[in-house]
């Protein structure tokens, strides 16, 4: 051991100077903005607790009303859904996009175009009328009397056209994070897939995929989210999801502002507990060992390097 | 069957857009031969090997491996490519080791060298397990199967990068620059893999600024210039008398 010699600069002081604190330096705005931001803070907390209009004993009433707990099931299910049907079609028009054969990537470039280009809301109102374009529905092979005609008006009920319109919006943001995804990926990495010979549809599934993964899963975590509560739009069609379910409560009782409060905390709800995995999901991705599947890392480094001979 | 070994390029040429990089490349590799090529950067060394291994295609000239024509079947008035299942066929025939290695960072260095055989020839994988353990053994790194990319050094990637392309019993071998990410210390122990490798009697050609792994190994050296081979001949015949004043000024500034 090294004897240290501490040079004291100011003998009167009673710590030694290698151990002091070092502090933060606070400036007199910090210090106003703690007093600003809390005075605003506990006067909205006792406006909305003191209000009478906000009426805490119907939203706790209707809390858990089994009205409001079926839309909020259907919300779910709608978010899923159209997620996972999204997402299908959306690795679909990625690869079309990446196509080397131009109409296949023109086709998809323009799907992606039109889907992002127009308003989801819009898109939603679109299938459920689209009945006038396409009154009946013909399933068959072309040019033979095999088929089968479908009602068109019949079809896209409330529910299918909600979960059409909402898939539909959500492959063409999916494919856009899909193909980014797959652009990550090192030139590199294709051209040792095909020294080896790989076909195509190998060289996706087995390099590019699940290499893309790190980027498309964080992102993908976020559309759910977004997608959570986008599905409050459907409630233009009458589908009876959680917004909608409040509307039809408040419609007759005119408690209008308690309801929505009632469906704003099941959003808010649900959006916390999706947030939670998703920023795991994203502290995971964004490691820099991140690349490592997950079994990797219980591989202890124990030889040395060089050639064994 | 013509699973040579051979190497035949004729008036070779290529162009990037506006720009020929590959001007007019002939090229005569023998079954078992080792040649290496030199040149400066930019003289089109790498275009050459994507060219032998189908990763660039030839704008014009005839390119001929393992004797077969390369991409491409020819007819009376042209050359019409292969289908994407004939050219992979080509490809699993000659291996190529990368500057940058390229192993897959999701698989482990035994799944890397198992990729080929399992994924590309459909082969047993109890099999192909086994001769991934025999690969690794003969590139020094037996007991690294399952280490990822990412927890091997450079020079124990790049030697499983070459034992990837080992598993596909190529009968041509490719190197661009395999030694050149390394740090130096590195570099000897990827060098002596192939130099074990060319004791075996397979076909190599390697782009390498290791002029001493040129002199030792090589039968042949090509000196590479602007698109052109300016020179060719033995190796060591080459790096100590060279005969065109471009390869003495280059080989002055390198040795
Ligand atoms: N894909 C490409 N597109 C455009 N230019 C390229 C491409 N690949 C190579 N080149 C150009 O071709 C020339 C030769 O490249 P390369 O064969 O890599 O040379 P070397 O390996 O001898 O350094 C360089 O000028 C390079 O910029
Ligand atoms: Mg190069």
């Amino acid at each position: 051991m090294q004897q240290i010699t501490i040079e004291r600069s100011e003998p009167m002081s009673g710590k030694d100077s290698a151990l002091k604190p070092r502090l933060k330096r606070r400036s007199t705005f910090e210090y106003v903005a703690w007093v600003v931001c809390s005075l605003i803070g506990i006067g909205i907390l006792i406006s909305v607790s003191t209000n009478p209009n906000f009426k805490w004993d119907v939203v706790a009433k209707y809390i858990t009303h089994e009205t409001i707990v079926r839309g909020l099931m259907l919300t779910i299910f709608l978010t899923f859904a159209s997620m996972a049907l999204g997402t299908l079609l959306g690795l679909g028009l990625a690869i079309m996009r990446g196509s080397s054969i131009k109409p296949i990537a023109a086709t998809a470039g323009a799907y992606i175009t039109i889907f992002r280009g127009t308003p989801v809301l819009v898109q939603l109102i679109f299938w459920f009328n689209v009945s006038a374009l396409y009154p009946n529905l013909t399933i068959g092979i072309p040019f033979t009397d095999i088929g089968t005609a479908v009602d068109m008006n019949a079809l896209m009920a409330p529910i299918t056209a909600a979960l059409v319109g909402l898939t539909l919006n959500e492959a063409a943001y999916m494919a856009e994070i899909i193909r980014g995804g797959f652009s990550s990926v090192g030139k590199g990495q294709i051209e040792a897939a095909d020294s080896l010979g790989m076909s195509g549809a190998m060289k996706m599934r087995k390099v590019i995929i699940p290499q893309a993964m790190p980027s498309i899963i964080p992102a993908t975590g976020n559309q759910v989210i977004g997608m959570f509560k986008g599905t409050s739009l459907v409630s233009v069609l009458g589908v009876a999801e959680l917004l909608q379910s409040a509307q039809l409560i408040y419609a007759r009782t005119y408690e209008t502002i308690p309801l929505l409060i009632v469906a704003s905390l099941w959003y808010l709800v649900m959006t916390l507990l999706l947030s939670y995995p998703q920023s795991k999901l994203e502290q995971k991705y964004s490691r820099a060992t991140s690349r490592l599947p997950r079994k990797a890392k219980k591989v202890v480094l124990t030889d040395p390097e060089g050639i064994a001979r | 069957m013509s699973t040579d070994g051979t190497i035949h390029a004729r008036g070779i040429r290529k162009s990037f857009g506006p720009k020929t990089v590959l001007k007019d490349i002939n090229l005569d590799i023998a079954s078992g031969e080792i040649c290496c090529i030199i040149g400066p950067s930019g003289s089109g060394k790498s275009t050459v090997l994507r060219c032998i291994n189908g990763l660039e295609t030839v704008d014009s000239g005839v390119l001929k491996v393992n004797g077969e024509n390369f991409g491409y079947y020819e007819t009376d008035t042209a050359y019409h490519a292969l289908s994407p299942k004939k050219l992979a066929e080509q490809r699993t025939k000659v291996g190529m080791v990368f500057q940058q290695f390229n192993l897959f960072p999701n698989m482990t260095a035994q799944e890397n060298i198992m990729a080929g055989p399992v994924l590309v020839k459909g082969a047993d994988k109890k099999e192909s397990a086994k001769r991934a353990h025999e690969l690794l053994a003969s590139v020094g790194l037996s007991g690294f199967g399952d280490y990822y990319p990412a927890q091997l050094s450079g020079g124990q990637q790049q030697r499983v990068a070459i034992a990837r392309s080992l598993a596909m019993d190529p009968e041509i071998m490719l190197f661009d620059e395999p030694t050149s990410a390394l740090d130096p210390e590195k570099v000897g122990e990827v060098l002596m893999v192939m130099q074990d490798l060319a004791k075996k009697g397979m076909t190599m050609v390697v782009v390498t600024h290791e002029m001493g792994f040129a002199r030792e190994v090589a039968d042949s050296l090509i000196f590479m210039d602007d698109g052109y081979v300016v020179e060719r001949g033995d190796a060591r015949e080459v790096l100590r008398n060279p005969k065109e004043p471009r390869t003495q000024a280059f080989l002055e500034k390198v040795i």
